[in-house]
C-alpha cells in the first residue's frame, strides 16, 4: 500500500465559514489512479494539502506514506525530512504555474532531479519531452510559453524524477475543455507508462469517469459546530 | 518500487546556487540597481579612506624622512654607566644610542694638507645604524672621519683625503699638542650635518677626552676601557615615531632632562585620530543606510519571489535552501558592488596623485588605496550583506509550501 490514511481530521476557519475535514479511511495503491471530486470549497484542495505534506493534521490516527509514518514526522515536527520526502516521493502538478520564470524549461524540468542530485540523463526526461511536445521550447523561458504549454512543461517537471506519488490540483482547469481533455489524457498515459500512482483532484467527475478513475468523493455534511466534508470512495460504505 | 525513505537532497546546495544566480540575472535591471547603488556609496567611502590615509601617511613620512624627528636629545651631563647603555640599547622602543664625552671636550681643530685649518669642530661619536648616517658607511676605525660640507669647503678637501686632526693641552705651563693623522671617508651633505662638525668614532672622542684630562694616551696608544667607563651623554634615536614618547617619559623617570620633536609628532597623531574619527562617522552613517536599503531591497525580492520560493519548498527545497537564496544574490551583490567600486576609486586616487604631483615629493600620494584595504573593504562589504540578506532570508525560511498551490 501506497498511501494509507486513516482517523484523520483537520479545521480549517471558525464557525460559519469554518470547515471541518474528516478522513475516516483512504488508501491507494501503487500504480492507482484516484480521482477526488466535490464542488468547488468544500475541502478537496485542504486535503491535497495534508497528503502533499505540507499542511499538518490536526488529528492523525493514521498516516503513513509509503511505509514511513508521516503522522511522527509531523508530531517531530521534522520540517526537513517532510521536504526530503516531498522532494523524492512526489510530483507536484498545480493549477497554474509549477514554474520558476527565471531558468528555462530544460532546467525547470530537471528542477527536482537536480535537487536531488540525480545525473541530468537525457533518456530519463526524452521520453516525457516528446510525448509533451515540449522539444523545441527546451531552451524558452516560462514567460515566453503559452498557458498550454506551461502546463505541459509543468507535468514533465512533477514527474521527471518519478515519484512514487504524484498529486495534481485540477490541473487542466486553466485550458479549454478540448486541451483540458488532451492534457488530462497525456497526463494519465505518461503516469500509468512510469507507473506510478496519482491523485486527481477535480470538481469535473465526467471527465474523471471517462478515464476510469477509482473515486473518492466529498459528502458534506453539518455537525453542531458547522459544515463538515468526509472524504471517503465510492463503496465504502462510511457515512 | 522506487525506495521511498527520506534521504538528504545531495544536489540541495548546487542547485540552490544555480538558482539564485539565474534568478540574479533573469532580474539583471534589478540586480544592477543594487550594484551600482553600493559602489554609490562605496566610491566616496574609498576615496574618502583613500585621502585619510594618502595625507597622514605623507605627513608621516614627512616626519620619518627626517630622521632629527627622532631623535631625543640629553640637555646637561650625567653619569651614564655601561649597564644603563646596555639597558636602553635592548629596549624595543629604542633604534640608536651612542654613548657621548662632555661636550666642551667633544670638539677638535682640523688642518688640510694645504695647511688652512678650522678650529674647534665638533665632534659626533657615530657607528653602524646611525639614523643621520642613513647609506653612507661609518668610520670604520680610528683614522676615519666623516666631516660636513662646510669643512670639506672652508679646507678644500674631497672624499679620500688626508686631514690632521690637532688636539691641543697645557700642561704646568707647556703647550702639549697631539697630531692624529686622518683620512676623509665622506663628505656629509648639508641635510646630515649644517654645522661645521665631524663624524668619528667613539674611540677618537674617548681620546680626546682623556688627553684634555692630561692622560697619558696617543693615536697609537688610544684608551682601552671604552666598554667599561662611564660617559656624560648619549646620542639616542627612537625606533620609530611612536616610540619617542614612551622613551622620552623613560628617561624623565630617569631623571635625565631630555627634548624631542614631539609637537610635530603629536599633531601629526592628532590630524590622524581627526580625520579617522570623522572618516568612521561618515563610513557610518552611510554604511548604515546602505544596509538599510539593501535590506529592503533583497526582502522585497523574496517578497516578490513568494510564489517562486514556496514552489521551491514544496518540491523539497530544505529550509536553508531558502535562506541561501537571498544570502547568495546578497553575496554577488557584494562582490560586484566591490570589484566596481575598488576599479572607480583606483582611477580617481590615480587622478588625484596625477593631478596633485606638484606638491608632492616622490613616493608621496594625496590619496592612497593599497590593495588590503581594497580587500578588507570588499569583505566588510560582503559580511555586511550577509547580514542584510538574513532579513530576507528570515522572510524567506517563513514562506509555506502550501502557498504556492493556491492562486495568489
Amino acid at each position: 500500500m501506497l498511501l494509507e490514511l486513516g482517523q484523520i481530521a483537520c479545521q480549517r476557519g471558525d464557525g460559519e465559514s469554518g470547515l471541518r475535514l474528516e478522513i475516516p479511511a483512504l488508501s491507494v495503491q501503487a500504480g492507482e489512479a484516484v480521482a477526488i471530486t466535490g464542488p468547488s470549497g468544500c475541502g478537496k484542495s485542504t486535503l491535497l494539502d495534508i497528503i502533499g505534506l505540507v499542511l499538518r493534521p490536526a488529528e492523525a490516527g493514521r498516516f503513513r506514506f509509503g511505509g514511513v509514518d508521516m503522522a511522527a514526522l509531523w508530531n517531530r515536527d521534522d520540517r526537513s525530512g517532510l521536504a526530503r520526502m516531498r522532494a523524492r516521493s512526489i510530483g507536484y502538478v498545480l493549477q497554474t504555474g509549477g514554474l520558476l520564470p527565471f531558468i528555462s524549461v530544460r532546467d525547470n524540468i530537471q528542477l527536482s532531479r537536480d535537487l536531488l542530485g540525480l545525473p541530468r540523463d537525457a533518456k530519463a526526461t526524452d521520453r516525457l519531452v516528446e510525448a509533451l511536445g515540449l522539444t523545441r521550447l527546451m531552451d524558452k523561458r516560462p514567460g515566453a510559453l503559452s498557458i498550454g504549454e506551461r502546463q505541459r512543461v509543468a507535468i514533465a517537471r512533477a514527474l521527471a524524477h518519478r515519484p512514487a506519488l504524484v498529486l495534481a490540483d485540477e490541473p487542466t482547469a486553466s485550458l479549454d475543455p478540448v486541451h483540458a481533455e488532451a492534457v488530462m489524457q497525456l497526463l494519465l498515459a505518461l503516469i500509468g507508462e512510469l507507473g506510478l500512482s496519482v491523485l486527481v483532484v477535480s470538481h469535473d467527475w465526467q471527465l474523471m469517469a471517462r478515464f476510469g478513475l477509482r473515486r473518492i468523493d466529498a459528502r458534506l455534511s453539518t455537525g453542531p459546530s458547522g459544515p463538515i466534508t468526509r472524504f471517503a470512495a465510492e463503496g465504502d460504505g462510511v457515512e | 518500487m522506487t525506495d521511498l525513505r527520506p534521504r538528504p537532497a545531495r544536489g540541495s546546495g548546487r542547485t540552490i546556487l544555480r538558482l539564485a544566480l539565474a534568478d540574479f540575472g533573469h532580474d539583471w535591471k534589478v540586480s544592477a540597481c543594487l550594484v551600482l547603488a553600493l559602489a554609490a556609496v562605496l566610491v566616496p567611502l574609498l576615496v574618502l579612506f583613500g585621502l585619510k590615509s594618502g595625507i597622514v601617511s605623507t605627513m608621516r613620512d614627512r616626519l620619518l624622512a627626517d630622521p632629527r624627528n627622532l631623535e631625543i636629545t640629553l640637555v646637561g651631563s650625567y653619569r651614564l654607566q655601561p649597564d644603563w647603555f646596555t639597558a636602553l640599547s635592548a629596549l624595543p622602543e629604542t633604534g640608536f644610542v651612542m654613548p657621548r664625552t662632555r661636550s666642551l671636550a667633544a670638539t677638535l681643530d682640523v688642518m688640510g694638507e694645504s695647511g688652512r685649518a678650522v678650529s674647534a669642530i665638533e665632534l659626533v661619536p657615530t657607528g653602524a645604524g646611525d639614523p643621520l648616517l642613513r647609506d653612507i658607511a661609518p668610520p670604520a676605525g680610528l683614522g676615519d672621519i666623516l666631516i660636513s660640507r662646510s669643512v670639506a669647503q672652508k679646507l678644500a678637501l674631497a672624499e679620500g683625503d688626508g686631514i690632521t686632526g690637532l688636539l691641543a693641552r697645557s700642561r704646568d705651563g707647556v703647550r702639549d699638542v697631539l697630531r692624529l693623522p686622518l683620512t676623509i671617508r665622506a663628505i656629509l651633505p648639508e641635510a646630515v650635518f649644517g654645522r661645521d662638525g665631524a663624524f668619528v668614532t667613539l674611540e677618537l672622542l674617548a681620546l680626546a677626552e682623556d688627553f684634555r684630562d692630561g692622560e697619558a694616551v696617543s693615536f697609537e696608544a688610544p684608551p682601552q676601557d671604552i666598554a667599561a667607563r662611564d660617559f656624560a651623554s648619549a646620542r639616542l634615536f627612537a625606533r620609530d615615531l611612536d616610540a619617542v614618547a614612551p622613551l622620552a617619559d623613560r628617561l624623565r623617570r630617569d631623571g635625565i632632562e631630555i627634548r624631542t620633536r614631539a609637537n610635530d609628532i603629536e599633531t601629526v597623531k592628532a590630524i590622524d585620530r581627526a580625520l579617522s574619527f570623522i572618516f568612521s562617522v561618515i563610513a557610518g552613517i552611510a554604511v548604515g543606510g546602505y544596509l538599510l536599503s539593501l535590506a529592503s531591497n533583497l526582502w522585497a525580492n523574496v517578497e516578490r519571489k513568494r510564489r517562486e520560493l514556496a514552489l521551491m519548498r514544496l518540491v523539497g527545497f530544505s529550509t536553508a535552501a531558502v535562506i541561501a537564496f537571498p544570502a547568495i544574490q546578497a553575496l554577488l551583490v557584494a562582490l560586484l558592488g566591490a570589484g566596481l567600486s575598488s576599479a572607480v576609486a583606483w582611477g580617481v586616487a590615480l587622478s588625484f596623485n596625477a593631478s596633485l604631483a606638484s606638491n608632492l615629493a616622490g613616493g608621496e600620494f594625496v590619496c592612497r588605496l593599497l590593495p588590503e584595504d581594497l580587500a578588507i573593504a570588499a569583505l566588510a562589504t560582503a559580511l555586511l550583506a550577509l547580514l542584510a540578506s538574513s532579513i530576507g532570508g528570515y522572510r524567506a525560511a517563513r514562506i509555506d509550501p502550501a502557498e504556492s498551490l493556491r492562486i495568489l
